[in-house]
């Protein structure tokens, strides 16, 4: 077992805070001038601020989804959000060009020493920016692109503007509208056709400021016949108020390629986590999404896949980690729009205390279509009395040619198990741990090494202390 | 009898909503008891604000709301003339209609006031039939009776272009027993007007009530069934519900089971056809600790059919030892036909074993290739596949003759060679 005074500091791992000043503010609030403010800033085109302000007014006038989602949505103060912080613009290539204050902030966190070990590429974003970006030379020799968005839309136009808002248009609902308006940082990644990525890029996100909102845009374009890994890791420190991240993120699988999308998020409790997550797939292609939700107050993050392409194949591994104050609101949405396209949903989520879990899913198979095959399971632990957990999927299949089976279940960990293990000599904490590892262990085998370890201890954390 | 024809004031707002309407309504039914006629002036109030708000509701999710709107309809049946029944009032057995019951002893039904529907979804229909219900069938068992001889109730469609409304009222009181067989048809082609019947039951404790309910409506008519069943500590009630009439069919069934020791177990199925819309909505709560549910949906669609079900199963914090099942397999038989399953579970309580289950698949090619290897055409194979697909349904009748009619109205439905 880990010592305890090892997973003490592990613990704090995101929570400490540098003062850092800001060469680019846009103040406080949401109105035209920000939008303007923020696409000047960044020297953007005319037709990319006309997308940020159609999509301002969208957002005016959406209606929050409390209709069906939390209430606790109607906590944001959309007013007291300030929507960019940076201090550059572009971001650097190597660390030591990375200022100090942010250099901490990485270092403490362990992104370089992770870049030297096993990434391909490296992003590291600090509150609206990048603050470094980096990959191997190698790569950029093929013809991977793996940049920012401003960079991506200027420069590499004709691969990025063609899919820009096409798989998540901006009106989609609420928050992608908002991420539209205010966008910033975030990749845009084009691996070209046949090339396989040995090792995954990496993208960290983290949050220094308070009142702050974060909103990155990822495009990933799979060339025919290309494979990529992706995965993202997200902290900031706890502030006493509330604070934003509402990310878009798309991905594109052309003909035969396949993306692996993993995302580790371990927000703070004060952080509203409303991400728009949705992948098309080609003919061929494969998309994975493997999503991990352990921190914020509120994530609502429902990944999709869109199997436009005949054999297409979408899947969604997740699991969820609600503990006192947190609500996980998480799911799938698999749509198939081409015959012989294969899904499969796996969701786990285990409720601690007051925490609330929640599984909304999304089937749909339309009656022209042949052979369409999903599976759906989710299964959910609860540990204390008061923990809460829900399922609300929503299933449409027409005709006769497709099947889909969905199947969940709740559970607790039983006094036999508990009685078991303690017999065996471990604490009680000890031995909830071992069960609560033990429900999520075979979802945890499908990432990759590194943060399946790294799972395995965050879990052990959130569990210390909850049980007796 | 028919109550006289009321315009309708708005082109999608029904008559029912119009003032003079419900006045000279009322006006007829000035001989019911004070509690009665301020308990439907409540509720048409009621469903008057109701009006109007369009918002969405993810109740009625999946389902096309217009297709059950009451403004299809222009006129308000007589409902005592659909409502047929043995009349019983003997050994502890009371099976009356609520005209009748209100009649005799005015104040009897008093409790109408505090009782509730479903409420997943149909809140104008139930407020409806509290304003409208002319009539209903009232049981009551009496405690320690056991009555074996089950009862049949007959509820018929009024003609095309009426509404009637039903309210009905089964009380078990404690260690009673009762088998309860409820045939909602057409007599002939031209019923097919709109029945909407709401139904409240009470199982007292350690009472069992096994229902069995038989739709087979003609299939222009309009069926909305709201039922909502309170069960006590160590009851026990199963319902069967057979739907297989009408084009549009709204099913809210809910069972609170509100003691420890209740057990609720709901067992439907569907055959749709033609352009049949079926829409059940369940609800299994559980308020009281070791409470046991079980609910088992089961549709086999034809044609142009959509079914809809949507389930929740609602444990609370208190109700810890539930044990709590749903399962909904839907067989797909037709290239246009749709299924739309929404199971859902909320579960508060921690020592539960919550489960559900759905599934929506095609014939399975090998059985089918096995019946036509043995000469067997495939229509007939269909109807069979069918037939024993929906056979774990129809066994839980549990009543030889029942199960025969079943089997016989589902092949019924099947196209002859």
């Amino acid at each position: 077992m880990i010592s305890t005074n090892e997973i003490k500091i592990d613990r704090d791992k995101g929570d400490f805070h540098y003062e850092t000043n800001y060469a680019f503010d846009a103040g406080i609030g949401l109105n035209e001038e920000v939008v303007k403010y923020i696409s000047e800033v960044k020297n953007e085109d005319e037709w990319i601020l006309d997308f940020r302000l159609k999509a301002l007014s969208t957002f005016l006038r959406k209606p929050l989804p409390t209709h069906w989602g939390s209430k606790d949505l109607e906590s944001i103060d959309f007013d007291v959000i300030r929507y960019y912080l940076s201090k550059g613009q572009k971001p650097s290539r190597s660390w030591d060009e990375v200022p100090d204050d942010v250099k901490n902030t990485f270092d403490r966190l362990g992104i370089p020493e992770q870049e030297r070990k096993f990434l391909a590429g490296v992003e590291a974003q600090f509150d609206s920016e990048a603050a470094y970006s980096r990959m191997k030379k190698s790569l950029e020799e093929k013809g991977v692109l793996f940049v920012g968005p401003n960079e991506g839309l200027k420069d590499h136009p004709d691969i990025f503007k063609k899919w820009f808002g096409k798989v998540i248009p901006s009106s989609d609902n609420k928050f992608s509208a908002l991420n539209s308006a205010v966008f910033s940082g975030g990749s845009f990644i084009y691996v070209p056709p046949g090339l396989k990525l040995e090792q995954p890029l990496q993208a960290y996100f983290r949050i220094n400021a308070e009142n702050f909102g974060q909103f990155e845009r990822t495009l990933i374009i799979a060339d025919e016949g290309s494979e990529i890994t992706y995965m993202e890791g997200c902290t900031a420190p706890k502030f006493e108020t509330a604070t934003l991240h509402s990310a878009v993120v798309e991905l594109v699988a052309l003909k035969g390629s396949k993306i692996q999308y993993i995302t580790v998020q371990n927000w703070s409790n004060n952080v509203f986590n409303l991400v728009t997550k949705r992948a098309l797939a080609e003919e061929d292609a494969e998309v994975r999404w493997i999503d991990c939700n352990i921190g914020s107050r509120l994530t609502m993050k429902y990944p999709g896949v869109i199997l436009k392409g005949r054999r297409a194949r979408g899947e969604v591994l997740s699991i969820a980690l609600a503990n006192d104050g947190q609500h996980q609101d998480t799911g799938a949405k698999m749509v198939h729009a081409a015959s012989e396209t294969t899904s499969n949903v796996i969701s786990k989520s285990i409720s601690i205390g007051k925490g609330r879990s929640t599984y909304r899913g999304l089937i749909q198979m339309p009656g022209h279509l042949n052979h369409c095959r999903n599976n759906t399971e989710c299964d959910a632990l609860l540990i204390n009395n008061n923990s809460h957990t829900d399922t609300y999927p929503a299933i449409t299949v027409k005709g006769d040619h497709n099947s889909v089976q969905h199947e969940a279940s709740v559970s607790k960990v039983s006094a036999e198990q508990i009685f078991y293990l303690k017999q065996r000599g471990l604490s009680e904490s000890e031995a909830m741990s071992m069960c609560v590892n033990g429900f999520v262990n075979d979802l945890i085998r499908e990432f990759p090494m590194e943060y399946s370890v790294e799972l395995k201890r965050l879990i052990e954390l959130e569990m210390e202390g909850s049980v007796g | 009898m028919k109550t006289a024809l009321a315009p309708s004031s708005g082109t999608s707002k029904s008559f029912l909503g119009a003032n003079e309407f419900f006045s000279s309504f009322s006006d007829k039914k000035s001989w019911e008891p004070e509690w009665l006629s301020s308990h439907r002036k409540t509720n048409w109030n009621l469903y008057q604000s109701l009006s109007g708000t369009k918002s969405k509701d993810d109740r009625w999710r999946f389902s096309p709301r217009s297709r059950f709107s009451y403004s299809k309809v222009s006129r308000l049946s007589s409902s005592s003339s659909h409502l047929s029944f043995k009349a019983v009032d003997e050994s502890g057995v009371l099976v009356s209609s609520i005209e009748e019951v209100t009649r005799d002893q005015p104040d009897y039904l008093m409790n109408f006031q505090e009782l509730k529907g479903p409420e997943l979804g149909a809140q104008e229909s139930f407020l409806l039939a509290c304003a409208f219900a002319e009539n209903g069938f009232h049981i009551r068992v009496g405690r320690n009776v056991r009555h074996t001889e089950p009862i049949v109730i007959d509820h018929t469609s009024p003609r095309s272009d009426e509404v009637a409304f039903h309210r009905n009222l089964i009380v078990m009181e404690p260690n009673s027993e009762l088998i309860l067989i409820e045939r909602i048809s057409s007599g002939n082609h031209d019923e097919s007007g709109f029945l909407t019947n709401l139904t409240n039951v009470k199982v007292g404790n350690g009472a069992k009530l096994h229902r069995i309910l038989i739709q087979n409506l003609d299939l222009n008519s309009t069926f909305h069934n709201l039922e909502n069943f309170e069960i006590q500590r160590n009851s026990c009630l199963r319902n069967v519900s057979i739907q297989l009439g009408s084009a549009q069919a709204r099913i809210e069934t809910k069972g609170n089971l509100l003691e420890t020791g209740a057990n609720f177990e709901n067992y439907a199925l569907t055959l749709g056809k033609k352009d049949q819309l079926i829409d059940t909505r369940t609800m299994q709560h559980h308020l009281a600790s070791n409470g046991r549910s079980d609910l088992v949906c089961k549709n086999a669609l034809l044609d142009d059919s959509k079914i809809v079900f949507s389930g929740l199963i609602k444990v609370d914090e208190r109700a810890s030892f539930s044990d709590a099942l749903q399962t909904n397999r839907n067989l797909l038989m037709s290239s246009d036909c749709e299924a739309d399953s929404l199971p859902g579970l909320e579960i508060l309580a921690n020592e539960v074993k919550c489960s559900h289950g759905a599934t929506s698949s095609r014939v399975d090619d090998k059985e089918l290739f096995y019946f036509l290897s043995r000469g067997i055409h495939k229509s007939e194979s269909e109807k069979l596949i069918a037939l024993g697909f929906l056979d774990e349904i129809i066994q839980k009748i549990n009543l030889a003759d029942q199960i025969e009619i079943v089997r016989g109205l589902i092949s019924g439905s099947f196209p002859k060679n």
